[in-house]
This record gives C-alpha cells, sequence and structure tokens, in this order.
C-alpha cells in the first residue's frame, strides 16, 4: 500500500548527496571551512594532522604557523583523502537514515490518524493494524541495519542520537498498534467479557 | 655533509649552559639578530623549539628558515648541531 522509497539509487556514492545533510552535519561544516585553519583551535589542529598521519608535537604559539602550513599542504595535495572515506561512510548512514525516516513519518501519520479516532471508529483499525504491521516489520528491519552500520564511522554523539531518536520513534508506533489492537479487542469481545463477568 | 665546523665541534661538546644563540652552528650575528627579535636569546630556548617539534629536523628547519630567514645551509647545520647536542646530553 505504501510506496516504497528505492535507497537503491542512493547507495551510488557518485551521486551528488542532497545539500542540506552537508550542512546540517557537523563534520562537513568543519571540513567545508578548511581554508580558515587559523580560526581553529589548537586541539582541531591537533585532530586535522591526525588525520592526515602528520606526525607533529604540541600545537603551541611557536608551532602553530607551522602546522598550519603543513595542513595546507597536505590538503592541496589530498584534499579527498580522508573526506573521502568519510563521506562514503556519511553516504551509507545517510542512505539508511533516509529509508527509516521514510517509513516511520508514514506509520506516524497513520499512528496519529487512529488514535484520534481510535476509541469511536474500532472498525478502520483492522485494515489499519494490516497495513501497519507489516510496514513495521519492514522499518524495523532498517533500523537493524543502521544501527549495525554506524560502527564503522566516526565515532561521534550525533550517530547515538539518531539511532535514540530512531528507537523512539519506532516504540512510539508500536505502542500506538498495541492500544489499538488492545481497543479493537475490547470491543469486538464485548460479548465475551460479559459472560467471563469478572 | 660529514665534515663539522669548529663551531659545530664547540657546541656539541658540551653542555650548552647559558650560551647565546649565535654560538649555534649556521646562526651567525644577523640570523641571531632576528631570533633575539623574536624572544629567542639564547641557545636553550631555540633547544626548546627544536623539543617541540619533537627533534624532527625537517619540520625545524622549516621553521628557522621561516623565523630568522636562514637558508637551507645555515638552518641544516644549526638543525645538525641541535640533534647531535640531544644525543649527547638530553
Amino acid at each position: 500500500m505504501l510506496p516504497e522509497v528505492t535507497p537503491t539509487s542512493l547507495l551510488n556514492p557518485a551521486q551528488p548527496r542532497p545539500a542540506f545533510r552537508h550542512i546540517l552535519n557537523p563534520r562537513t561544516l568543519y571540513a567545508s571551512t578548511k581554508m580558515s585553519l587559523s580560526e581553529k583551535s589548537d586541539e582541531e589542529i591537533a585532530q586535522l594532522l591526525a588525520q592526515y598521519d602528520i606526525k607533529h608535537g604540541p600545537i603551541v604559539d611557536s608551532t602553530r604557523k607551522l602546522y598550519e602550513k603543513k595542513l595546507e599542504k597536505a590538503m592541496k595535495e589530498a584534499p579527498a583523502k580522508p573526506s573521502s572515506d568519510k563521506t562514503y561512510y556519511r553516504e551509507e548512514e545517510e542512505v539508511i537514515t533516509y529509508m527509516t525516516y521514510h517509513n516511520p513519518v508514514r506509520h506516524e501519520g497513520y499512528a496519529d490518524m487512529l488514535k484520534r479516532r481510535g476509541n469511536a471508529e474500532p472498525d478502520e483499525d483492522e485494515e489499519s493494524d494490516q497495513d501497519t504491521e507489516p510496514s513495521i516489520q519492514s522499518s524495523s528491519t532498517t533500523v537493524n541495519h543502521s544501527t549495525a552500520r554506524p560502527r564503522e564511522p566516526i565515532r561521534k554523539s550525533g550517530g547515538c542520537v539518531r539511532k535514540m531518536i530512531r528507537l523512539m520513534l519506532l516504540l512510539a508506533v508500536l505502542a500506538a498498534v498495541f492500544y489499538y489492537t488492545y481497543f479493537h479487542v475490547m470491543n469486538s469481545e464485548e460479548n465475551i467479557l460479559g459472560l467471563r463477568d469478572r | 655533509m660529514s665534515t663539522t665546523s669548529q663551531k659545530h665541534r664547540d657546541f656539541v661538546g658540551e653542555p650548552m649552559g647559558d650560551k647565546s644563540v649565535t654560538a649555534l652552528s649556521g646562526i651567525g650575528e644577523i640570523l641571531g639578530k632576528k631570533l633575539e627579535q623574536q624572544g629567542f636569546d639564547k641557545a636553550f630556548v631555540v633547544l626548546g623549539q627544536f623539543l617541540l617539534l619533537r627533534k624532527d629536523s625537517d619540520m625545524f628547519i622549516e621553521w628557522l628558515k621561516d623565523a630568522s630567514g636562514a637558508n637551507s645551509r645555515q638552518a641544516g647545520s644549526c638543525a645538525q648541531c641541535l640533534k647531535e647536542w640531544c644525543d649527547a646530553f638530553l
């Protein structure tokens, strides 16, 4: 019923990534401002030096300019070297998040609609349950994929936050579904409950 | 490059103590003045810079050329001098 987002086209790393993702991602933000090396903190310079495998001593006043020059040279010679790997991983991450964000949004939309009507109209629950259940399964599989991948890319907290958000969305959807099945059962088996007579 | 100057041998042969920056091999009056202007008035301060750069001769040479306007020969000589001093006393 729900038109699937075909991510296969997005898996091609040669394709241009959506621009907004680049801007929002702090890693690309720093990479894009690489020419303003003098504005970076000492720690950032040290990190960049490590990225380019440049052995260095402490970054202090007298050594800083030297390392900035080295970084500029290294960036000119191999501008794609560290960032290309990152973009590849980032693309993987992005691709997977793209998939998961598409599905749960639709689920949530259905779930919200159902919640509002919920108690009054149990008739629609049957269809929606059947629709949501298989789609939830698909979303959960994508979540599994995504949780497996982010281990590889850079160990930043942003990835963990996204994982958390995805998990929470999934839990919300599952909770909504359970509520509906529960109410549906309640309403449809009124007579049976009356017979049981607790 | 195995032939070392007297200046080099003098410097490397003993602890530098409080020697002026012009005692370093390759550093003469003019270069010495330039370094002093930047606060490197004693040999041990230049040694400090050498150590900060993790005793990397290439980096030190680059820095020295930048800081004092030394040419490759002079900077190389100074780096070699400091390296041998470190090997002996550090």
